[in-house]
């Protein structure tokens, strides 16, 4: 099933277990004590397979399966996406002792329930859906990884429990229990990191199979987990959800900034929306060097399968993934900008020149990242050209160009967030000259050595490209990102404030850009699935066993794009039906009066708080 | 007064997006650039004048109720129609073409028929062989060396319809089941896995490469030692192919005897 297995396989694996808690447990149970029954059913079950595939009239049985393989995705991207932003608010609010941060945990700690119910909903009905319409290779799977599949069952029940645990005792374990509220809460995460490596090991063997040595069920089981891709995309998967969950957050808060009637909801949900975006920024930075791991385990695993992705049918993807994740980059920067202009009034004129500059080079490093290596053009086109590579932008297409302008993106989206954090403010420390002089420094000489690196990666082997310099540029982008964060906070701590922060002034287009971050997102995480799908071309296992169903071909990119946009509007119909149900009761509750204080993070809070007004504020 | 000075500045920065669209469209046309690309080079200079005008743009009224939900909803349709019609501007391959490597591989699978072909095939090239093996046989006892060569040379082209297919068929085996992503043959493929195979034929026989392809384990390739104890080679293809695509498969590699190329001399292991 390049079909089911296709996108949904992407999910096989974390669809095969969601079906509901109860159910779980039950079968969890009935396979501890009665192994024996279980694994007779097994085998007499797959001498009597005889049908490969089943279909489903109309849709088809590959639409179907990435219909809800895909909402299954997005959802337990969410789950296990938002848990981690709750923990870090709630840490903030801890640490700062500020207690609208923990507010805010909470609040998307309410959500969780609500979507838990809705993920595992559509796991179980991916489950059935695999089961009964790719029977054949459902039975593979089962024999292979039967045991990890009791190890997720024992994941997902202590992650049920440790929610129960860290929700419904919020409120209880505060003052001296607040320690070990946060306890559960690193233990809630945790298993949900489980809950995401196990199924990723099924998904992954799909790709990457591996030739399994003698041992018994659990250690093949173990062998086969352990394949190439399974790491790179556990690290790829998890600073993804850290993003999905933070650009969720801002989009929640956009759209109930854009539906604000009150100044007070405009206040709120604008500095909602300033830390989702600032998470979701923050989670984004190091995933292309996630994706870059990844994409270099693909091809030592398999060159064929590397070409089929970059340089192959598959290569035009790349240019669309270009384009979403420049857009994401121009969306988060902008709304940083955005800040600066309206929350810190008198501050524009001041960044003004450095916008405009940052915004120039973001879109020169764009254009340079969504240059393919070769050039997808008939003969007659490319013997007018002189090959498939240009002639001049072809070097833009290798990977030491790819690199030197994502590292370029990073440094200058996180140089918009260090803008922001100094917008409005004066430094009072008598070593501040001299300290803004070394960072500044520190900043020209980081994104020369990335560039000259970067060039003299054309010139070195490429196993010194990859192993050296594409690790030296990653190295300089973190070295500028551990200095300055400390070097500022310190800076800012003693800083007087010239321009006080105001709240709720964002104009509605913040909201919209908050929205197009979140869509921007969703889109792909979905095409990415599909990539790496296709990537399998006709193999439901890489390999090992063929496609046989009349959905074994790849779909073409238009139509794919479609779908993709069809699953990420059902998506945000989804959630935003999660975060109407988790609200309900909230809406019965007063409106705060006005005058009443307001808990917004105060003027020592850390970056993060974007330097609110103080705590305790009136307002007016 | 707001108003038109973002008006202003609207067609001020259009303007810039658009000259520097033609000046990309211009230089890409001069440097032979596909028109699709050309298309891209516009649209990519127009992007950064919408968000150069975006930066300066003035504060929009406030929508409320239903109007702002509508209003959401226009937004994303708008997202989703430019990713939309972004992806179907570009190339798309077909389908088709996939569909029909699918077919080439199934075809034994899905006609039996075709398996009868393929042992009529291996049967007309053994009997052959024989046939050759027993002309030289009696040439070298008549003394005519010279004329061995000539008549066995004489015996494969009188067998090239039935050999020649099914090593054509075996070239087919060699493409379908991607054996050149670990092996190099006629200076393409990986390497790093495995060995080049372009003189394999005359560092083993039939027997062994079918030996070494059922069960991998079998033989080792002088010098890869640590991809044989990490079991490089899958143990996949008794599996995964018919006994008769293996042969097929096996009649090409014996095929390969290009002595200017060092492959490997293979080990038996076991």
């Amino acid at each position: 099933m390049k079909s089911a297995d296709q996108l949904g396989s992407a999910t096989i694996g974390q669809g095969m277990n969601r079906m509901s808690g109860f159910l779980k447990f039950g079968s969890f149970l009935a396979l501890l004590f009665f192994p024996a029954l279980a694994m007779a059913a097994g085998g007499a079950e797959t001498q009597a397979m005889s049908v490969e595939y089943r279909d489903v009239p109309g849709i088809g049985s590959r639409n179907l399966i990435w219909i809800v393989a895909q909402q299954h995705l997005l959802l337990a991207g969410f789950v296990l996406g938002v848990p981690i932003f709750a923990w870090v608010c709630e840490v903030v609010g801890w640490k700062t002792k500020e207690p609208r941060y923990d507010k805010l945990a909470k609040e998307f700690t309410k959500l969780l329930t609500s979507a838990y119910a809705t993920t595992a909903l559509f796991g179980g009905i991916l489950l059935f859906l695999l089961i009964g319409l790719y029977p054949k290779l459902m039975a593979y799977l089962t024999d292979m990884f039967f045991p990890s599949f009791l190890v997720y069952c024992l994941l997902f029940l202590l992650e049920t429990a440790t929610l129960y645990m860290y929700w419904y005792g919020w409120d209880y374990m505060q003052g001296n229990k607040k320690t070990f509220h946060l306890f559960l809460g690193f233990l809630l995460n945790l298993f949900a990191l489980g809950i995401m490596a196990v199924p990723n090991s099924w998904a992954t063997f799909q790709a990457s199979p591996v030739v399994l040595g003698e041992g018994d069920a659990w250690a093949r089981a173990w062998m086969a987990m352990q394949n190439p891709t399974w790491m790179p995309v556990n690290i790829h998967r998890l600073i993804a959800n850290v993003v999905l969950g933070g650009f969720i957050v801002g989009a929640y808060a956009g759209i109930r900034y854009l539906l604000a009637v009150s100044r007070e909801e405009r206040e709120h949900y604008d500095w909602m929306g300033y830390v989702g975006n600032f998470i979701g920024v923050f989670g984004m930075l190091p995933l292309p060097f996630a994706g870059y791991w990844l994409m270099r385990e693909v091809y030592q695993y398999n060159q064929q399968m590397g070409i089929t992705l970059m340089g192959g049918f598959l290569a035009w993807l790349f240019i669309l993934q270009a384009m979403l994740i420049g857009v994401l980059f121009l969306g988060a920067n902008y709304y940083f900008w955005m800040g600066i202009t309206y929350r810190i009034p008198g501050s524009e004129n001041q960044y003004k020149k450095p916008v405009m500059a940052m915004l120039i080079v973001l879109l020169l490093c764009l254009g340079i990242w969504m240059t393919p290596h070769s050039l997808v053009a008939s003969l007659a086109e490319a013997q007018k050209m002189g090959g498939t590579h240009h002639p001049l932008l072809g070097v833009f297409g290798v990977m030491s160009a790819k690199m030197t302008v994502s590292n370029i993106m990073i440094l200058v989206t996180f140089m918009s967030f260090i803008m922001y954090w100094r917008a409005g403010k004066q430094e009072t420390a008598g070593w501040a000259k001299a300290a803004k002089a070394i960072m500044g420094g520190l900043l020209v000489i980081a994104g020369i050595a990335v560039v000259v690196l970067g060039v003299w990666g054309y010139f070195v082997p490429a196993i010194i490209r990859i192993n050296y310099f594409s690790v030296a540029q990653v190295l300089i982008v973190l070295f500028i990102m551990i200095t300055f964060t400390p070097l500022t906070a310190v800076l800012m701590k003693s800083a007087k404030t010239t321009t006080e922060m105001v709240w709720g002034k964002m104009p509605i287009r913040a909201g919209y850009s908050l929205v197009l971050n979140a869509v921007m997102v969703i889109l792909l995480m979905s095409l990415m699935g599909y990539a790496r799908s296709s990537s399998r071309v006709h193999w439901h296992i890489y390999g090992v066993m063929r496609d046989t169903s009349e959905y074994a071909y790849s779909p073409a990119l238009g139509y794919a794009a479609a779908f993709m946009s069809l699953n990420t509007f059902v998506f945000c119909l989804i959630v935003a039906f999660i975060f109407w149900v988790a609200t309900l009761g909230d809406k019965a509750k007063a409106q705060p009066p006005r005058g009443s204080t307001v808990g917004i993070p105060g003027h020592s809070a850390p970056a993060m708080a974007g330097g609110a007004p103080r705590a305790g504020e009136k307002l007016e | 007064m707001a108003k038109q000075s973002f008006a202003k500045s609207i067609l001020k920065k259009t303007t810039v997006g658009i000259v520097v669209g033609v000046i990309l469209v211009v230089a890409a046309q001069a440097t032979h650039f596909p028109p699709v690309f050309q298309i891209m080079f516009f649209l990519y200079a127009m992007l950064g004048s919408l968000v150069f005008i975006l930066l300066d743009a003035p504060p929009m009224n406030r929508l409320e109720g239903v109007k702002a939900v509508g209003a959401l909803v226009v937004f994303y349709l708008l997202l989703s129609g430019l990713y939309i019609a972004g992806a179907s501007i570009l190339p798309q391959f077909d389908p088709e073409d996939e569909k029909g490597k699918i077919e080439k591989v199934l075809k034994l699978r899905r006609a039996q028929t075709e398996l009868g072909k393929a042992d009529e095939l291996i049967a007309r090239a053994k009997q052959l062989d024989e046939r050759a093996k027993a002309i030289t046989k009696q040439l070298s006892s008549l003394g005519a060396d010279a004329k061995v060569e000539v008549a066995s040379t004489t015996s494969a082209a009188g067998g090239g319809a039935a050999s020649g297919d099914l090593v054509a068929l075996g070239k087919e085996q060699w493409e379908l089941q991607e054996c050149y992503n670990c092996h190099k043959l006629y200076g393409q493929g990986g390497k790093k896995r495995g060995p080049e195979m372009d003189n394999i034929g005359n560092l083993m026989t039939f027997e062994q490469l079918k030996e070494k392809i059922i069960d991998p384990k079998s033989w080792k390739a002088e010098g890869f030692d640590k991809d044989y104890e990490k079991g490089k080679m899958p143990d996949k293809y008794k599996d995964l192919m018919f006994p008769q695509e293996i042969d097929a498969l096996v009649a090409f590699l014996v095929t390969l005897k290009d002595t200017s190329v060092n492959t490997p001399k293979p080990i038996k292991m076991n």
